[in-house]
């Protein structure tokens, strides 16, 4: 096949190919009315997906004159969602630290009310530590 | 960066042959309204950002991703899309001659508005059944090549294959339509 014939050939079918679709065009255009309001539908909630990067937002935002109104777009949701994401983590953080200290507060009232009735009895703490003493009270408990 | 004017714009440019492109392939208009509907969704969500010039071809391999998972559910779920056979590129049948084949020349001077409107829906309903007879590869093609008027090069990007490939998927597109609609007394 000559040059020739093969440039011919290309034409003709780049040519048929267009001619086809000229006729998909057509159809394309004359969809059912349910169908195009679907596709809109679609367009329309694909639209409110669309990712903005954060520097264009802010940008947009101060260009608009940022009237203060926050838009809860992708960036916004996701920072949101970080610091709910932290909300768990940090009560969790602040409720062991709490319990510690209630635990704390716990342990010296029980040794401070020892202590309490130690030094508030009629026998001083000193006689525990006397062996004559305890010695006493081994005989008296056999008396009795 | 495209804006969200730019990017309603550009969906509303393509959605109509996109969906008509997906019913061609899935020939079912549910599962191409729900192919076209997550194709926009995922070109706004992670590419809405790009700048304009770069939707139009970042969209067409989405579409052809999307349409290419639907098959896989479907042949996950049951073994009626079994047949994976199309979009294996077929084997090497030698050249033929498009001229013979498509009979352009000798109708040149027929326009369009002489043709009825039940003569137009005709042969545009044969035109849509032999497109869905196509292979997917080769429907793929030519859809992209003729009528979203990508180039070679950009075709063979959105479909992830070769310039070749692409030149070959084409030519045989075009050789088995020609022969079809010749056949069925069809001339453009």
């Amino acid at each position: 096949m000559t040059n020739s014939q093969q440039y011919q050939n290309q034409l003709a079918q780049e040519r048929f190919g267009l001619l086809v679709t000229a006729r998909l065009s057509d159809a394309a255009e004359s969809l059912p009315h349910d169908i195009s309001e679907r596709l809109r539908a679609s367009r329309v909630q694909a639209l409110g997906k669309r990712k903005v990067l954060a520097p264009h937002s802010a940008t947009r935002l101060a260009l608009s004159g940022g009237d203060g109104s926050p838009s809860f777009g992708q960036e916004d949701l996701s920072w949101w969602d970080r610091v709910a994401a932290a909300i768990p983590l940090l009560a969790l953080v602040l409720g062991l630290i709490a319990i510690n200290m209630i635990q704390n507060d716990n342990r010296a009232n029980e040794l401070a009310e020892i202590d309490a009735a130690l030094l508030t009895d009629d026998l001083p703490p000193a006689a525990y530590a006397d062996p004559g003493f305890t010695q006493f009270l081994k005989m008296s408990s056999g008396k009795y | 960066m495209a804006t969200e004017q730019e990017l309603s714009d550009f969906l509303k440019s393509v959605e109509r042959r996109a969906f008509k492109r997906s019913v061609y392939h899935v020939r079912n208009e549910e599962s191409a309204l729900d192919i076209v509907q997550d194709s926009m969704m995922k070109l706004a969500e992670h590419y809405g950002h790009k700048p304009p010039a770069e939707l139009p071809m970042l969209f067409q391999r989405i579409l052809s991703n999307c349409t290419l998972d639907w098959f896989r559910r479907q042949k996950t779920r049951n073994a009626l899309f079994s047949n994976f056979s199309d979009f294996e590129v077929p084997g090497d049948d030698g050249e033929f001659d498009l001229l013979d084949s498509l009979d352009l020349q000798n109708h040149t001077d027929r326009t369009e508005s002489a043709e009825s409107s039940t003569q137009r829906a005709q042969t545009l309903r044969a035109i849509e059944l032999e497109i869905q007879e196509l292979p997917a590869r080769q429907r793929e093609a030519f859809l992209m090549r003729y009528w979203e008027e990508l180039d070679v090069a950009e075709t063979a990007l959105a479909m992830g294959c070769s310039e070749g490939s692409v030149k070959t998927h084409c030519s045989r597109a075009v050789q088995a339509l020609g022969q079809a609609l010749r056949a069925k007394g069809i001339t453009l």
